[in-house]
C-alpha cells in the first residue's frame, strides 16, 4: 500500500514523462478543458469550436495545437473539414498521476495526524482513520 | 466523463488534532518529517531540511527494496499558514512539480489543504536562472 509504482521508476519512460507534461499544460487552460469536455459528447469541426466558444479563430487553432501535442485530440482532414476526436488515453495517464498523488498524500496527513496528535498529553485525536 | 478540471491536480484535505503553528513546524523540522514522511513500504526514511525560501529539502526513504528520494525547495514559507515547495521523485518523472499547503487552525486542531500539481511543460526552470526569478515565474501558481 502507497508504495511508488515501478513504471514511474524507469528513464526510459522519458518521453512518456513529456508527454504527461503536455498533458497537464493542455489541462491547466479552462478553455481547453471546456473544448475537451465538448468533445468528450461528440467529435465537432475546428470551425464549429470556433463558432461556439467565445474566441477567435485563431485563439481556437491555438489551443487545439497544444491539446494536439499533448495527444488529447486527434484531427481528421476530410477535404476542407477539420473534425476534432477525442483520445482519452492521455487522460487515463494523467489520472493514475492524481490518484498515485492522492493516495500518497492521503496515507502521509494520516501518519502526520498520528504522530503530532499522539505528542500532545491529553490531545483528542481526530478520529478519522 | 469524470469533471476534468480534477484531473491534473490533486486535492487533499485532513483535520489534524494538533495547533497550526505544531503542524507547520512538523513539516520543516528533519527529524519530525522523517517519522511521517515514509510510506509502509519503507522501513524508514531521513530527511535534511534547509528551511528557508530557496532552500533545498532532500527526503529518502529506505526499505528492503532500495531507496526513494524526493527532493525539492521552499518557494514560500509562510508560518503558520502557508507552504509551497517543488517535488521531484520517481513518481514525478524527475521533473519538478508543485506542492501548496494550507494550514487553518481551529482551537487546537488545524484543516490542512494540500494540493500537489504537475508544472506546465514551458515553467521547468533553466540552470542559469536564479532563484528568485523561478520563485517569480512560478509565483502565479500558488
Amino acid at each position: 500500500m502507497g508504495c511508488l509504482r515501478p513504471k514511474f521508476t524507469h528513464m526510459d519512460e522519458y518521453s512518456e514523462d513529456q508527454r504527461l507534461n503536455d498533458v497537464f499544460t493542455a489541462m491547466a487552460d479552462p478553455t481547453r478543458r471546456a473544448i475537451l469536455a465538448r468533445l468528450a459528447h461528440e467529435s465537432a469541426r475546428v470551425t464549429e469550436l470556433a463558432r461556439d466558444f467565445p474566441i477567435s479563430l485563431n485563439s481556437t487553432s491555438k489551443h487545439i495545437k497544444i491539446l494536439e501535442r499533448a495527444g488529447l485530440v486527434v484531427r481528421t482532414i476530410n477535404g476542407r473539414d477539420h473534425v476534432l476526436t477525442l483520445n482519452a488515453g492521455p487522460l487515463a495517464e494523467a489520472a493514475e498521476w492524481v490518484q498515485h498523488f492522492e493516495r500518497f498524500w492521503d496515507e502521509r496527513l494520516a501518519a502526520l495526524d498520528q504522530l503530532v496528535s499522539k505528542r500532545r498529553t491529553g490531545a483528542k485525536g481526530t478520529g478519522d482513520g | 466523463m469524470a469533471e476534468l478540471s480534477a484531473q491534473y491536480q490533486v486535492c487533499v484535505h485532513r483535520t489534524i488534532g494538533a495547533p497550526a503553528g505544531e503542524v507547520f513546524d512538523a513539516w520543516l523540522d528533519a527529524g519530525i518529517l522523517a517519522q511521517w514522511m515514509k510510506t509502509r513500504a519503507f522501513t524508514h526514511a531521513s530527511a535534511k531540511c534547509d528551511a528557508h525560501e530557496g532552500g533545498a529539502f532532500d527526503i529518502v526513504m529506505h526499505g528492503p527494496e532500495g531507496e526513494i528520494r524526493h527532493v525539492g525547495r521552499y518557494l514560500v514559507i509562510d508560518r503558520p499558514h502557508k507552504l509551497v515547495f517543488t517535488w521531484s521523485s520517481p513518481a514525478t518523472g524527475h521533473r519538478d512539480s508543485l506542492v501548496t499547503v494550507e494550514f487553518f487552525g481551529h482551537a487546537g486542531t488545524t484543516d490542512l489543504v494540500v494540493t500537489h500539481r504537475q508544472l506546465p511543460g514551458d515553467a521547468c526552470s533553466s540552470h542559469n536562472e536564479g532563484w528568485g526569478d523561478v520563485l517569480e515565474r512560478l509565483s502565479h501558481l500558488f
